[in-house]
C-alpha cells in the first residue's frame, strides 16, 4: 500500500514535466517558409504576400541523387491582407500546414510597394520570435516580388539559396550589391543620421516558363534571377536606384568593398588593362566647414593586374605609377558620381550624419532636424590611394613579344 | 537555522551567478543608450559600498542571519515585524525572478505553453533543491559556474570572430548628462542587481571561514559587475543603440546574430541554457532566504516542513503580481526600486548599522567601566 502511494505520488510529480511538450509541433505539420514575397495589394487589401514553401520530399530525394523528386522543390502560395499577420493567417486556408518562419532566409519586396513605403511590413519581421532578423531583404526591380519568388532555379535546388548565394558571390567579386539584413535595414531606418540601401534583383525572361520544370530541365534556363542595382531608401520609401558604377561607388564609400574589377583603355584599345582591387578600407571624417558639413573621405585599396590585352610593360615602375593613379582616379570619379546621385535623393546612405553625431554630438543637435537638406548640399573631398601588388603567374604580357 | 557549511569558493560562485543572474537578461539600463555601461560600473561601485554596510552587520553577529539579529538590534517585537517584512521581500523577489524567467520563455520559444506550467516546473526543481539543503544549492552552483563560464567565453569569441562588434556604436561617449546617469544608477543598477546582495545577510553565517566573507563577496560582485559591463558593451556594439533600446532581451538578439562559416549559427540555445541556470540559482537563493527566515522567525524545528508551502506561495505570487509583461516590467523598473529596494536594501540596513554601532559602544563602555 505504502509503496503504491509512493509510486502514485511520483507519477503525479512527473505530470508537470509534460508541460515541456506543450509547444510540440510535428515536422509533418509544418510548412517551412523559405522565402517571403511582399507586394502592393492588387485588391482591397494593402499587401499581397507570397510564401515559398519547401516540399521536403522533392528536395531530399533529389539531393541523394535518387530517381524520386517528382515535381519542383518548392511550392508558392499567395494570400493578401492589410498586414503581414493577417495575410499569413489567411494563407492557412490554402496551405495544409502551419506556416513556420524559422528558416526563412529572404524577404523580397516588390518595387511598387517599395515606392509606397516599406515601413508597414518591418515590425512583423522584427518582432516575431520565429523570424530571424538576419534574414536578407531584397527588392524586386520593376517586378512583383511574386514573380521572383515563383521561379525555380538550377544549381541551387532551393530557389531562396539562389538569391543569397548570388548576392554573396557578386558582393565578393563585383561589389555592386551588398547583403542587407532586416537588422541593417531597421538600423538605417531608425537612425536619424543614416538611411539604408537594399540590393535589387531583376528577372530576365518569362515568368511562366520560370515556374515550370522547364526552367531546370535545360542548360539555358528561360528565366533567370539576376542581382541588379542598389535601392536607396529615404524615410522608408524607395527614393531611387544606383546602378553599375554608381552602385559600386556607394559600396566603396560604405566601406563594404570586398573585390571588383576596374578596366582602362590603353594604347587606344578599349578596356585593355583590367585590375582587380581585393583589399580596401574607407575612412570618413565629417566636420563642419564654413557652416556646412564637410566630409573628408580617404580610400585605400590594393589591386592586382588580372588581364593585359595590349603591350603594357607592367615591370616598369613608372608605368605602374601611372596605373595606380588611374585606378585611384577611376575610384574617385565613381565615388563622386555616387555621392552626387545620392545627394539628389537627399538620402544619407553613407551615414555622414551618424558620423557627425558620434564625433560632434553638440553640432549634431543643431542640424539633425534639417539633415536631408544639409546632406544634399554638403561638400566633400575624396582622396584615393591605390597600391599595385602583383600580376598573377606572368610578368610582361605576350603582346610585348608580338610587337617585335 | 540549518547546520550547513559552505566553503569560500562556493560562496564566491553563488555571488557571481546570483549577481549576473537575471540582470544580464533583463536588467540593462536602456534609457541611457550608449552610456548604459557607465551606469552599470557606477552601480557596481556603489553596490560594493553598500555591501560594506551588510558586512559590518555580519561582523556584529557572525552566527545569525538578518531575520534573527534584527530582534537583537531593534528589540523583540519591532525586530520580528521587520524580519517578517524581509521574508515577504525575499519571497516577492523570488516571485519576480520566476516571472522574468517564465515571461522570457513564453515570449521566445515556448510561445504556446502557459506561463503557469513553465514556472511550476522551475519551482518544483527549486523546492527539491531546498529540501536537500543549502549545501546542495552551493554545490550545484559550482557545477553551473563552469558551464556558464564556458558558454560565456565561447559566445564572446564567437561574437568577436563573427565581426559583429562595432565599437563606434559607443560614441558619442557620455552624451547623457551625469544627473540622468546617477538617477538611473540609483533607481536601476544599484538596486538591481547589486543591492540584492542584501539577501546574502541571510547566508553569510553558513560560510565556514567568516574571515573570508568580505574578500569573497566583494570579488564576486566585482567579477559579476565586470561581466555585466562587458555584456552591456557587447550588446550595444553589436545591436546598435536603436535595436538595443527596443529589445526586451538584448542578449538574446545579440546571440542570435552570431553567424560563422554558414555553419555556427542560431545559437539561441546557449542563451536558453544560461537562462535556466541563472533563473534556477537566483530563485533558489531568494526562496531559500525566505524559507530560512520563516523557519527562524516562527521557530520551526525543521525548515523543510515549510519549504513546499512557501514555494507554492511564490509560484502563485509570480502569477498574480502582474497581468502582463508590460505591467511586470514597469513595476520592476518604477515601483519596486523606490518602495521596496530603497527602504529594505539601503535605508533599513544603514539604520540598523547606526543603532548597532551605538549599542555596541555603550555595551563596550559599560564593560570598560565595570
Amino acid at each position: 500500500m505504502n509503496s503504491f502511494i509512493r509510486i502514485f505520488m511520483l507519477l503525479i510529480i512527473v505530470i508537470p514535466l509534460l508541460g515541456g511538450c506543450w509547444n510540440q509541433r510535428e515536422l509533418t505539420d509544418l510548412a517551412f517558409v523559405m522565402a517571403l514575397g511582399i507586394d502592393k495589394g492588387t485588391g482591397n487589401e494593402k499587401y499581397d504576400v507570397t510564401f515559398q514553401v519547401v516540399v521536403p520530399a522533392n528536395v531530399a530525394s533529389s539531393q541523394n541523387g535518387g530517381s524520386g523528386g517528382q515535381g519542383p522543390p518548392v511550392v508558392v502560395y499567395k494570400s493578401s491582407g492589410n498586414n503581414l499577420t493577417e495575410a499569413s493567417r489567411r494563407a492557412t486556408k490554402k496551405i495544409p500546414r502551419e506556416l513556420y518562419y524559422s528558416h526563412t532566409s529572404i524577404v523580397v519586396i516588390g518595387e511598387d510597394l517599395a515606392r509606397e513605403g516599406i515601413l508597414g511590413v518591418l515590425d512583423a519581421l522584427d518582432r516575431d520570435p520565429e523570424f530571424r532578423t538576419t534574414t536578407v531583404v531584397i527588392i524586386a526591380k520593376d517586378r512583383k516580388a511574386e514573380d521572383l519568388i515563383s521561379v525555380i532555379t538550377n544549381l541551387d535546388k532551393l530557389p531562396m539559396n539562389r538569391f543569397i548565394k548570388t548576392l554573396e558571390a557578386t558582393e565578393a567579386m563585383l561589389g555592386e550589391n551588398i547583403k542587407v539584413t532586416i537588422d541593417d535595414l531597421l538600423q538605417g531606418i531608425t537612425s536619424s543620421g543614416k538611411e539604408p540601401v537594399i540590393s535589387g534583383f531583376i528577372m530576365e525572361g518569362s515568368t511562366e516558363k520560370g515556374t515550370s520544370p522547364q526552367n531546370i530541365n535545360t542548360t539555358k534556363p528561360p528565366a533567370m534571377i539576376t542581382a541588379d542595382g542598389l535601392a536607396v531608401i529615404r524615410k522608408g520609401k524607395l527614393a531611387g536606384w544606383l546602378d553599375y558604377n554608381n552602385a559600386r561607388g556607394a559600396v566603396w564609400l560604405m566601406n563594404k568593398m570586398q573585390g571588383t574589377d576596374i578596366d582602362f583603355n590603353w594604347n587606344g584599345i578599349k578596356d585593355a588593362v583590367s585590375t582587380t582591387p581585393f583589399l580596401s578600407n574607407t575612412k570618413v571624417a565629417v566636420s563642419i566647414k564654413n557652416g556646412k558639413p564637410f566630409a573628408n573621405i580617404n580610400i585605400e585599396t590594393a589591386f592586382k593586374l588580372s588581364e593585359i590585352n595590349t603591350d603594357f610593360d607592367n615591370e616598369d615602375p613608372k608605368k605602374i605609377e601611372v596605373l595606380e593613379n588611374r585606378v585611384s582616379a577611376q575610384i574617385k570619379s565613381e565615388v563622386e558620381s555616387a555621392i552626387k546621385q545620392v545627394q539628389e535623393y537627399k538620402a544619407d546612405i553613407f551615414g555622414f550624419g551618424e558620423n557627425i553625431h558620434r564625433n560632434h554630438p553638440k553640432i549634431w543637435g543643431e542640424i539633425k532636424h534639417d539633415w536631408g537638406n544639409q546632406f544634399a548640399n554638403m561638400d566633400y573631398q575624396i582622396n584615393v590611394k591605390s597600391y599595385y601588388r602583383e600580376s598573377g603567374l606572368r610578368g610582361k604580357p605576350f603582346w610585348s613579344d608580338l610587337k617585335k | 537555522m540549518e547546520k550547513a557549511k559552505i566553503s569560500a569558493k562556493q560562496l564566491f560562485v553563488l555571488v557571481v551567478l546570483f549577481e549576473m543572474g537575471s540582470a544580464i537578461l533583463v536588467g540593462f539600463p536602456l534609457n541611457l543608450k550608449q552610456d548604459a555601461w557607465v551606469a552599470v560600473l557606477l552601480g557596481m561601485a556603489m553596490g560594493v559600498g553598500l555591501f560594506f554596510v551588510y558586512y559590518r552587520l555580519f561582523l556584529y553577529f557572525p552566527d545569525l542571519p538578518l531575520t534573527s539579529y534584527l530582534e537583537k538590534i531593534i528589540g523583540k517585537w519591532p525586530g520580528r515585524i521587520m524580519a517578517y517584512f524581509y521574508i515577504l521581500y525575499f519571497a516577492y523577489l523570488a516571485a519576480r525572478v520566476l516571472r522574468d524567467f517564465g515571461e522570457l520563455l513564453t515570449s521566445t520559444i515556448y510561445t504556446h505553453t502557459p506561463l503557469f506550467f513553465l514556472m511550476s516546473l522551475m519551482i518544483i526543481t527549486n523546492a527539491y533543491a531546498i529540501q536537500k539543503g543549502f549545501e546542495v544549492i552551493a554545490r550545484v552552483g559550482e557545477l553551473f559556474f563552469v558551464v556558464v563560464y564556458l558558454m560565456a567565453i565561447g559566445g564572446f569569441f564567437l561574437i568577436i570572430f563573427s565581426g559583429l562588434i562595432h565599437l563606434e556604436n559607443l560614441k558619442p561617449v557620455l552624451e547623457s548628462d551625469w544627473i540622468q546617469i546617477l538617477k538611473t544608477t540609483f533607481k536601476g543598477t544599484l538596486t538591481f542587481p547589486f543591492g540584492e546582495m542584501v539577501v546574502f545577510t541571510m547566508l553569510l553565517p553558513y560560510l565556514n571561514q567568516a574571515k573570508k566573507a568580505k574578500l569573497v563577496c566583494i570579488s564576486g560582485m566585482i567579477l559579476s559587475g565586470i561581466n555585466f559591463t562587458i555584456a552591456t558593451i557587447i550588446n550595444i556594439t553589436t545591436l546598435g543603440i536603436d535595436l538595443f533600446m527596443r529589445s526586451p532581451y538584448p542578449l538574446l538578439s545579440t546571440i542570435s546574430r552570431i553567424q560563422l562559416f554558414n555553419f555556427i549559427e542560431r545559437l539561441d540555445v546557449l542563451f536558453m541554457i544560461y537562462l535556466m541556470i541563472a533563473g534556477f540559482i537566483k530563485v533558489a537563493i531568494f526562496y531559500y532566504a525566505a524559507v530560512a527566515g520563516t523557519a527562524s522567525l516562527f521557530q520551526f524545528k525543521d525548515y523543510r516542513t515549510i519549504s513546499l508551502p512557501i514555494g507554492i506561495l511564490i509560484l502563485l505570487t509570480a502569477l498574480m503580481i502582474a497581468s502582463n509583461y508590460t505591467e511586470h516590467i514597469r513595476e520592476g523598473l518604477d515601483i519596486v526600486p523606490i518602495y521596496l529596494h530603497w527602504p529594505l536594501q539601503i535605508i533599513v540596513p544603514c539604520l540598523l548599522l547606526v543603532i548597532a554601532f551605538f549599542r555596541n559602544r555603550r555595551k563596550q563602555s559599560k564593560e570598560a567601566a565595570s
